[in-house]
Parts: C-alpha cells; structure tokens; sequence
C-alpha cells in the first residue's frame, strides 16, 4: 500500500504538468478527432510487436554476448585483487619467516661466542693456576734447598766450632800445665760443660 | 503554433501487414531499434579493450553492471540475480529509450502508454507467475496481512488484491506521463520562442533547463521503473 502511494506521489508532478495539455488534448478531439496518438488502437499492434522484437534482441544480445564479457572483466579484476592479496601474504609469511631464522642465526652466534669465551676463561684461568702451581713448586723446592745448605752450613760451621773450642782447650791446657792433654779427653771435658751450660 | 501533440504520432516506414494485423515499421520501431542497437554497442565497446584498470567508457558500462547489480542485491535479494540479465535489459532499454527521446527529431517510444504498458504487465505477470512457481499455492497467502486480525480479513484481502494488481497500471502510467509531459512542455516552450521574436531568449531559457531537468527525469524514471521491478521481484521471492 505504502509503495503504491509512493509511486502515486511520483507520478503527481508529471500529472499536474500535463493537465493543462490532457485539457487542449481534449479540446482537439473535436477538432482534429485525432486526440492523443497514444490513445490510438490502429498503431498498437505494430507497437507491442516491435516492443517486443527489439526488448527479445537487447535480451538475447546482453545475456548471450555483452553480459558474460562485462561479468568475466570484473571477475577477471576480482581474481587478480585476490591473487594479489594471496601474495602479499605469502610474502608477509616468508619475510616473518626470515625474521625468525634471523632471530636464531644471531642468537646461536651469540651462544656460540659466550660458550667461546667461557671456554677461553676457564682455559686461561686453568694455565694460569698451572703455571702458579709450577712456580710455587719451584719456589718450594729453592726453599727447601736453601735451608738444606744453611742447615749443612751452620752443621759445618757448628762442628768446626767444636773442633775450635777443642782446639782451644787443649792449647790453653797446655800453656797453662804444659802438659798436652789428649784430644778424647779434651773433648770429653767440652762435653761435660756443654752439657753443665745447657 | 505546431501542435505539441504531433510529435507523438506514429509514422509507418516500412508498411507490413501479416494476416490483416497493422505491423508496420514505424518511426517507434526504428527507435526502438536504435536503442537496442545504442546500449548493445555501448556494452560492446566499453569491453572491447577489457582492461584491468578501465578506462571511461570501460567505466560506464562497468558502473551500469554494478548500479543494477546493487539494485537487485539490495531490494530483491541475492535470490534476484538470477535474473540479472532480464532487470539489466529492462533498465537499458528504457534508460536508452528516454534518453535518446530527448535528441532533437528523435521519437520518444516510452511517451506511448501501449509500450510501457505492455512492459510493465508483462514485468507484473512474469513477476506473479514466478511467485506462484517458488511457492505454489501459498503465493495467495501474500494477499492476507501477516499479523490482521481475523475479522479484518474480509476487507484486507480485497484491498491487498486491488493494490497488487495495480502495480502494472501505476508502473506504466508514471513513465508514460513522464515522458509525454516533459516532451510535451519542450514543445510548448520551444514554440514560443519563434513565436516572440526578439523575446524569445526566455522561453529558450527555459527550454535550456527544461532539457537538463529532463535528462534527470529520464534517468530517474528508468530507475523508478526498475527500482520497482526489483521490489516486486523481492516479494515474489521472499513474500513480505
């Protein structure tokens, strides 16, 4: 009802134009008893008939031959879009992908070179400990060696002490009693103080 | 001055008559003809170098596609494009025949009522039929309100019948009477300006707009019709 309202609201424009020329329309009736051409039967038949001829021809011509062509053309577009968009993502996809082997190229180096320097750390610190090892062993050894030779020398030096004093007491026992005492005796006797002393 | 009623008499070129019916090939014929062969050509020749990216003439023809292609989707329904091919002519042919009208000497063969008429019932018992083929007997149903009460019906039911089938006369009067009303007044016009002398600039004036305001109405009036199809395709398929 709506819809037939409306279109009657669209036509009324057009109606109240005509009006005037509908009046003069049937004015000429009497005169010229043509009236409106379009309400003339004779010229009907010919009308429908070539209506329909030519409305068949459009028909047949668009559906068979113009429509297919303009229908192929817009899907042709459609496809390349989507085409397009397919390899826009494909390459999304492999640039994502380069990113990541990127992304584990760098961070193996990255492992390989702290494990390298790791590696180099500990080596050297493991020389290092070596050589402080080596050198402390040495030093040891020149230690040890040292207080052997003062060990021998104080020895040496504590046994000629012994002699002297020996020496000592058999020459002042003779100067003093001009009598030589025997060496056994002599040091029998530095023995006995020695000991007295200590 | 000329009768502005002339222009709209039909002139037999080629006289025919098959077993006593008046056939001839008319000046409407020939127009006819020049329209099929003017939207045919125009079609033809946008896709004759079918680019990706389309040049204007690739563009009009691609942007007509479209247009009736939106049309059909929004007021019929996906359903509807099956019948593309058919809205598509329909829209062309009256398009081409009311613009082509307005060339100076050309004839207006949507100015005739037997014309648009004859599309407009041959649209409405198309359009009836194809109801009838989707939903068989239940079409009928399509003239009962959904949700009128009982008593009511009665009186709907007469009502909703009238309305419907006054669509083929609404349809075909509206394009006729657009077409004759606005030749008719560009005649007028037209005549008073050979008719005033030295005056007549006003009337060319309004003839001048006239003209562009016809070209609207030609268009619009091509889109009134198809519009209306479309919807009427809609209720076919889908009833209310």
């Amino acid at each position: 009802m709506q819809r037939l309202l409306r279109s009657m609201i669209t036509s009324l424009p057009a109606l109240v134009l005509a009006a005037p020329v509908f009046a003069q329309a049937t004015d000429e009736v009497h005169e010229t008893s043509a009236g409106l051409p379009q309400l003339d039967p004779s010229s009907f038949p010919s009308q429908i008939f070539w209506l329909a001829v030519s409305f068949l021809l459009l028909f047949w011509l668009f559906k068979t031959k113009a429509l297919p062509r303009v229908g192929e053309v817009l899907e042709s577009r459609q496809d390349r879009i989507a085409a397009d968009l397919d390899r826009a993502t494909k390459l999304r996809e492999e640039a994502e992908a380069a990113l990541v082997r990127y992304q584990k190229v760098v961070a193996d180096a990255q492992g390989k070179a702290s494990g390298q320097i790791a590696a180099t750390r500990e080596r050297l610190i493991a020389e290092n400990t070596a050589r402080q090892a080596e050198l402390d062993a040495d030093l040891a050894a020149k230690v040890e060696a040292a207080e052997q030779r003062i060990q021998a020398a104080r020895d040496a030096a504590l046994a000629e002490l012994h002699n002297v004093a020996v020496e000592v007491a058999q020459a002042a026992t003779q100067r003093l009693i001009g009598r030589e005492v025997p060496r056994a005796a002599a040091e029998a006797a530095l023995a006995a103080v020695t000991k007295e002393a200590a | 001055m000329a009768d502005p009623l002339h222009q709209f008499v039909i002139n037999p070129l080629v006289p025919i008559n098959v077993a006593g019916l008046d056939l001839s090939f008319t000046q409407s014929s020939l127009w006819m003809m020049i329209t099929v062969a003017a939207a045919y050509g125009l079609v033809m020749l946008g896709t004759k170098h079918a680019a990706l990216i389309p040049g204007r003439l690739q563009s009009v023809v691609e942007l007509a596609y479209e247009f009736i292609a939106g049309l059909i989707k929004d007021n019929a329904g996906r359903e509807g494009m099956r019948y593309f091919p058919a809205i598509f002519t329909l829209f062309m042919f009256i398009l081409f025949g009311n613009m082509l009208g307005l060339v100076p000497m050309a004839f207006t063969f949507t100015s005739h009522i037997i014309v648009t008429f004859a599309m407009a019932i041959t649209v409405f018992v198309l359009i009836t039929a194809l109801g009838f083929a989707i939903h068989g007997a239940h079409f009928a149903h399509f003239f009962v309100p959904a949700g009128a009460p009982k008593a009511m019906i009665p009186l709907l039911v007469p009502i909703e019948i009238i309305s419907y089938c006054v669509r083929p006369i609404s349809l075909s009067v509206r394009l006729f009477v657009n077409m004759m009303a606005g030749h008719m007044m560009l005649k007028v016009f037209a005549g008073f300006v050979t008719a005033l002398g030295i005056f007549g600039f006003a009337p060319l004036a309004v003839t001048v707009a006239l003209l562009g305001f016809e070209v609207v109405v030609a268009f619009l009036q091509a889109y009134i019709f198809t519009v209306l199809t479309c919807i009427y395709l809609h209720d076919a398929i889908h009833m209310h």
